[in-house]
């Protein structure tokens, strides 16, 4: 059976369903009017409250700076989301990527000197962690949540160990140059940050795997009863959003040009709230590459914001809760849900 | 579980039995200290063995690997084999453990030194074991920052601050400093602060956002120095290095390098190596009748010391003294260091 499903002529009644809902779902992500709006707004609200230099072209660059790494961190973990589950291993993923690759770029504590090379390597210990998450999620059942919050902490306890929990410092300059660099006027980051994102959507719009992920995140007992290998999906996802983190791991250490076991500190938090805020929906099945951009910058043009209103450190971190929470009130797919935990 | 538990204790009993064998003839000198991972108690342990090697003993270390409660287990199972015949230098896990180990200590008659945070209601005065609690004030080390940044900017102009994780105390305690620092040169003007959480990262990320509030911002005052460091990041990225100023506090390796290229205007070393030594110096001066804690003044009994502090002036200095080499500590003026009390 489930050799003729993946063909488009040999539809059962159940995949129909599922990918008509794919459809839906992804019809209802074209709609950005929504993001479009709070993007607008915030920029609004910035742009009064700093009497316009907000938005100088200054100003504009080192938003979109700022927004590089943040984008492809949420590129990550927008993907998990669409198909329903939940990645909370990003900062330990990061953390020991970030050491891996910093031993293997130029540094003076090992002999290694991979330059460019250390990139598809460090992607190969994101993909690899990421694939261990989603095998974990799909073959010993475990919920996501909880699988990946353990591997996440594995990873972080690995950089640790291997760094010894010093920093390394970063000898091959053209990273620095790169990341810290401007195409132009344009930084660099968030070329690279769009560039993903222009992939993932590809993957998302035009492939089968990007309509499985919808129909699993629409509905996955609907899926799995149409055939659609689930769990090879769920892999694949893990995997990927795994090799993006190792991406931002390096364009985090090249920018510092220092590596260190807590280089994905805190880098979750902005990066959930920029899924949220930018309408994928937390149930899974709404939103794709395209929401995470419009999250990142929403999220990346406050925080930038508040810092030039110079609003207190102690109201800023408060400001982003209210924004998640009220972002998720809005995408949340209350019909899914049956009892709230 | 149990058993692997079990298995486990069996080691470290093992294994501490044979540390102890060791100097069995001499005073057991415990140092509690965190791990040996992090750089600054592995420079701690040295100092330990450094002081240890200068009377002719030995120095047992136990590392607490971040658990209170081994910490306490060991210095009691040091005390249950040494009994009298112990001092301990102890850096406590988290300030609410200073009560069991001072019981204990107290208990058994060893005398003992704790470093950093303790709380507030145990008066050290009460327990004629401890010696001293010693600490470093995190406002003298604020205050000296922003006094060095104010000085190379010839005392006038903007300048913006980063602070550490909210809340906490060493965070409120520096920047409480660079107020007073500020308080004192009206041509000084803080333009923008904000919380930085002590990481590069979001240092870097906050500065690059000042920058452009502030493009003639003069230097930056960050509560430590990898916050610096990140904001020296930004400001090179921007092309202002050596133009704008940054200091710090902790002296962590990339920072004397930033201060000797003459990015960075100074920053504060916690000397890890005296404390290693020092603690054990007054807790066998107790022990050996060579200080009276009874009559000891309260003052002398909980106070700050002195941190080293590190200008672009000294940095070869300090270079040559704490990175290359060993510092050179005369171990039998026990207050060399003394700053002023805790209050």
């Amino acid at each position: 059976m489930s050799d003729t499903i993946g063909s488009r002529g040999g539809m059962g009644a159940g995949i129909g369903t599922a990918l008509a809902r794919a459809r839906v779902s992804s019809f209802i992500s074209r709609g950005m009017n929504g993001q479009l709006v709070a993007l607008a707004i915030v920029l609004a609200i910035c742009a009064i409250g700093t009497g316009g230099m907000s938005l100088s072209p200054k100003n504009l660059q080192t938003i979109l700076s700022l927004a590089g790494i943040p984008l492809v961190i949420c590129l990550g973990i927008h993907q998990v989301v669409l198909v329903g589950a939940m990645d909370l291993s990003t900062e330990g993923v990061i953390s020991l990527c970030a050491v891996v690759a910093g031993f293997l770029i130029k540094n003076p504590l090992t002999k290694y000197d991979l330059g460019f090379w250390a990139v598809p390597l460090a992607a190969a210990i994101g993909g690899l962690a990421g694939l261990v998450n989603g095998l974990v999620n799909t073959k010993i059942r475990m919920p996501s949540f909880i699988a990946t919050l353990g591997l996440g902490w594995v990873a972080q306890g690995l950089a640790v160990v291997a760094s010894r929990g010093n920093s390394i410092k970063m000898l091959d300059p053209s990273f620095q140059l790169f990341t810290n660099g401007n195409l132009l006027e344009v930084p660099n980051t968030i070329i690279v940050a769009l560039v993903l994102g222009a992939i993932l959507f590809a993957i998302q719009r035009r492939t089968r795997l990007g309509t499985y992920m919808y129909a699993i995140g629409g509905d996955e007992a609907l899926a799995r009863q149409a055939g659609i290998k689930v769990d090879r999906v769920k892999i694949a996802v893990f995997a990927i959003t795994g090799c993006v983190y190792a991406l931002a791991a390096i364009l985090l250490i090249s920018r510092l040009a220092s590596s260190n076991p807590r280089a994905g500190k805190d880098l979750m938090f902005p990066a959930m709230t920029a899924v949220a805020v930018g309408g994928v929906s937390l149930s899974g099945g709404i939103g794709g590459a395209l929401n995470a951009v419009f999250g990142t910058l929403i999220v990346t043009v406050l925080n930038n914001g508040m810092v030039l209103m110079k609003i207190s450190p102690y109201v800023q971190n408060a400001v982003n809760g209210i924004v998640l929470i009220v972002a998720v009130a809005l995408t949340i797919d209350r019909k899914k849900i049956g009892i709230i935990k | 579980m149990r058993k692997s538990f079990a298995l486990m204790t069996l080691l470290i009993a093992v294994s501490l039995s044979a540390v102890f064998a060791q100097n069995a003839s001499g005073v057991f000198m415990g140092t509690a200290i965190r791990s040996l991972e992090n750089p600054y108690h592995a420079v701690w342990a040295r100092g330990a063995q450094a002081y240890a090697d200068s009377v002719g003993g030995f120095t047992v270390i136990q590392t607490c690997e971040g658990s209170s409660e081994k910490q306490l287990n060991d210095i009691k199972a040091l005390i249950a084999k040494a009994g009298k015949n112990a001092v301990f230098n102890i850096d406590p896990n988290e300030s609410p453990n200073v009560i069991p180990i001072a019981k204990a200590c107290e208990a058994a008659g060893v005398y003992f030194v704790t470093w950093w945070n303790k709380p507030d209601n145990i008066k050290v005065t009460d327990y004629p074991h401890w010696v001293a609690h010693i600490s470093f004030s995190g406002i003298d080390a604020g205050e000296f920052m922003a006094n060095t940044l104010f000085k190379k900017m010839g005392g006038s102009g903007k300048i913006v601050a980063l602070q550490g994780m909210l809340a906490n105390s060493v965070a409120v305690d520096r920047f409480q400093g660079l107020q007073n620092a500020i308080a004192k040169n009206p041509g000084i003007k803080l333009v923008a602060y904000d919380a930085a959480d002590w990481e590069r990262t979001k240092a870097f990320e906050k500065m690059k956002s000042f920058l452009v509030a502030n493009p003639d911002v003069g230097g930056v005052w960050a509560a430590n120095d990898d916050m610096a460091l990140g904001a020296l990041e930004a400001i090179r990225a921007a092309g202002l290095a050596k133009k704008v100023l940054v200091v710090g506090c902790d002296g962590v390796g990339e920072m004397l390098d930033a201060v000797k290229a003459g990015e960075a205007a100074g920053t504060v070393i916690n000397p890890a190596f005296w404390q290693g030594g020092i603690g054990l110096a007054l807790g066998l001066a107790a022990k050996d009748g060579k200080i009276n804690v009874k009559t000891t003044p309260p003052e002398k009994r909980a106070f700050y010391a002195k941190a080293v502090e590190v200008t672009q002036d000294n940095i070869d200095k300090i270079i040559a003294e704490f990175v290359k080499g060993t510092p050179k500590y005369d171990w039998s003026d026990l207050y060399s260091n003394y700053v002023g009390p805790i209050k």
